[in-house]
């Protein structure tokens, strides 16, 4: 396998924004539940799957994931195998949806592609979480649908306008 | 809303003690083992054994324990309801039934279960803040390149792997201050980012976010064509100014890991688990 210098860069910023992210706090949107935000923190993950396919998609979500295991901000973040696991699939999965959908519409494959990227994060990091136990599945299903649908809808739309905006400068630029 | 000012990457805590002088590469194998071996550990006296482990290094390495369990301090209500959650709603066919009060009843599976959760995620906090405690980022990243080497031989691209990391970690401070910008001009033309219910602030990221992403992209463009012009061209044939050196410390440590994981799987292999 070779990384392009493209491929190194884009990943890295990528990957800087999501630390970003998390550290500022400004990835946290907060949502009326008792468990208190929804996070944002994988959208760049998501914007690297679609921008510059799976490879860049994988790198991101290895940083955000290995960031978010040696910052964990909940508790079973602290296993690696609930933190930096589920975040690898992310960008493969918003990578897969969008080209498996683009020739329809560039705008719905946006779309489809934020939400099952966000989908494929809430899916298996809870999944996970209740598999190693740390979370009761009645607890998994009610966080997943409290934090998880708000989380899909935000990852949708910014998607959408991310991606746009960034295509808008790349095809003037060239 | 000074989002950016205080941002601490990593928390070092600089020494000159045994454990700060071992090779990173060290580090990050004994660690890897102890997070596998937690990964496993279903009874008491596995947690007890490694309790007086993780003391011994705290002392070893003269962190405060204060300082390493700060970062614990926001993560304890979630840690207290998970407890709970266990406590109340894990269940085995056999189990005693401790407290009940209402519709929920405390089982001993539950008490236990919600303890060993509780303790795994301890456990697995403490090596990895002894771990960033002791070794910097820079060391980290060495360390962690020296060990993705061999595995170039079955293709992995381990040195553009690592370059990814530095320059995420390089373009975090660099991007925190263009996102204190962007977040003053919008305030000056008067978007309020603290007011309002959860859709307003949600909308009120769009304008942060936007840009923030752009002008990333956009430095990523200027790094690409100033790495390309400098004719990058990865690992291949590259050497390095500072090279890591293993001593006699390292493999006493490396022995004394091994040992004790062998004590840990023999406790887990003879204790029966208490769940």
């Amino acid at each position: 396998m070779n990384l392009s210098v493209r491929k190194i860069v884009i990943s890295g910023i990528l990957g800087a924004i999501s630390i970003l992210l998390g550290i500022t706090r400004l990835g946290f949107i907060p949502v009326p539940t008792p468990a208190g935000h929804a996070t944002i923190m994988h959208i760049p993950v998501i914007l690297g799957g679609v921008l510059e396919g799976p490879v860049v998609g994988l790198i991101t979500g290895v940083i955000f994931g290995l960031f978010s295991f040696l910052q964990p901000g909940a508790p079973f973040f602290a296993d690696p195998l609930v933190s930096i696991f589920p975040r690898l699939f992310i960008g493969i999965v918003a990578y897969l949806v969008y080209y498996s959908t683009k020739k329809i519409n560039t705008i719905l494959a946006c779309v489809l592609a934020g939400a099952f990227g966000s989908a494929t994060n809430t899916v298996l990091v809870l999944g996970m979480a209740t598999w190693r136990g740390y979370l009761p599945s009645e607890v998994s299903v009610s966080i997943g649908l409290l934090h998880g649908l708000p989380e899909l809808v935000i990852a949708a739309i910014l998607t959408v306008i991310l991606v746009k905006g960034i295509q808008r400068i790349r095809t003037t630029e060239e | 809303m000074e989002l950016t000012k205080n941002i601490t990457l990593g928390v070092y805590l600089p020494g000159e003690t045994y454990i700060h002088n071992l090779d990173p590469r060290t580090k990050i194998i004994a660690a890897a083992i102890l997070i596998t071996l937690l990964l496993f550990i279903k009874s008491y006296l596995a947690y007890a054994i490694f309790l007086f482990l993780i003391i011994a290094i705290l002392v070893i390495a003269t962190i405060p324990p204060g300082y390493a369990f700060s970062g614990l301090k926001p993560m304890l209500p979630i840690l207290v309801l998970m407890w709970l959650f266990q406590l109340f709603l894990y269940s085995t066919p056999d189990a005693e039934v401790i407290v009940s009060w209402w519709i929920f009843s405390a089982t001993d599976a539950g008490l236990h279960m919600g303890n060993l959760i509780s303790m795994r995620v301890l456990f697995l906090f403490t090596v990895t803040t002894i771990l960033t405690l002791t070794t910097s980022i820079v060391s980290l990243t060495d360390g962690l390149e020296s060990l993705l080497n061999p595995l170039k031989k079955i293709g992995l691209p381990s040195q553009e792997l690592v370059m990814t990391m530095i320059i995420a970690l390089r373009f975090v401070l660099i991007l925190a201050e263009e996102l204190d910008k962007i977040i003053k001009a919008q305030m000056a033309r008067g978007v309020a980012f603290d007011r309002g219910n959860f859709i307003q602030k949600t909308k009120s990221l769009f304008p942060v976010f936007l840009p923030l992403f752009i002008n990333a992209f956009k430095r990523a463009e200027e790094l690409i064509v100033a790495m390309e012009a400098r004719s990058y061209t990865g690992g291949k044939g590259r050497t390095k100014m500072k090279t890591l050196h293993m001593g006699r410390v390292d493999l006493f440590a490396g022995l004394f890991i091994l040992l004790f994981s062998a004590l840990i799987i023999y406790v887990i292999l003879i204790v029966p688990p208490v769940i």
